[in-house]
């Protein structure tokens, strides 16, 4: 049960605003299906949701679709969610005033301050010209 | 996941809007467009009520920061309401409270535009 990869749930969606609902669906049903605590999903729903915006409003220089991989796992206390995107190299992890500095752009610096204010744990990498990136969340069942 | 929004004109040309459902990016320029429309220069008070309210991201709250920006630009006054703890949650992570009119609930906005009136009263 603690192995991640056998709680492994993906989806592919298409870098449009309106995938949002597809992403959101699929989290809520994750949650649900493996008795991961309702009081983690808002505040996961809104980290990806940001994560997602990001990717939908700057990941891709020239207009098109292209698709956006998201893998969902969980141990006995944390659920992951990766976004993965073919897009420029970006690493929103980066502090707004560094991007600034390297002429980068630094609209989705509220979208980043709540992201790392909802998860736990975020970490960015790039892999095979794609850029990775999963936040974590720590959960307790809560007993009645 | 969808948004209803619903504007009430009230007295002395305030505007309630009550926004119920999913402020996200993809229902926040569907509120842009009804704020673009009904508010202006002759608006006094905008009162945001976010009763209904279940999920908010950072599109929604541009929308929100850009008719508080109005708002003061004219002299008007702009007021929230009704925030559900998930909503307050997110106002609170970015620290937009602070300098914000925000009322748990209509009895407590109602007492501060009754003293708002009676001091225009006075003052005329």
């Amino acid at each position: 049960m603690n192995n991640p990869s056998q709680n492994l749930k993906t989806l592919s969606i298409l870098n449009r605003t309106a995938d949002s609902k597809k992403l959101s669906t699929f989290l809520a049903a994750y949650i649900s299906s493996n008795n991961i605590p309702g009081y983690i999903h808002d505040d996961l729903r809104l980290a990806i949701e940001e994560t997602f915006i990001n990717i939908t409003n700057y990941a891709f220089d020239i207009k098109g679709a292209y698709p956006v991989d998201i893998e969902a796992r969980r141990t006995t206390d944390t659920i992951s969610i990766t976004i993965i995107d073919s897009g420029i190299a970006f690493n929103p992890l980066l502090d707004c005033d560094k991007r600034i500095e390297n002429n980068e752009h630094c609209e989705g610096g509220m979208g980043i301050h709540i992201i790392k204010s909802l998860t736990d744990k975020q970490e960015y990498n790039r892999i095979n010209q794609r850029n990775v990136f999963t936040v974590t969340k720590h959960y307790t069942h809560q007993h009645n | 996941m969808s948004l209803e929004i619903s504007i009430t004109p009230e007295a002395d040309n305030s505007k309630r809007i009550a926004i119920k459902g999913s402020l996200d990016s993809n229902t926040a320029p569907e509120l842009q467009q009804i704020i673009d429309a009904e508010i202006n220069d002759t608006t006094t008070v905008t009162i945001f009520d976010f009763k209904d309210l279940d999920f908010l991201s950072s599109a929604g709250l541009r929308v929100i920061f850009k008719t508080k920006k109005i708002m003061e630009k004219n002299g008007g006054k702009f007021l929230l309401v009704n925030l559900q703890p998930q909503i307050k949650k997110v106002f609170e992570i970015i620290k937009a409270l602070d300098g914000m009119n925000v009322f748990k609930d209509q009895d407590e906005m109602d007492d501060y535009l009754t003293a708002m009136q009676n001091k225009v009263k006075e003052e005329n």
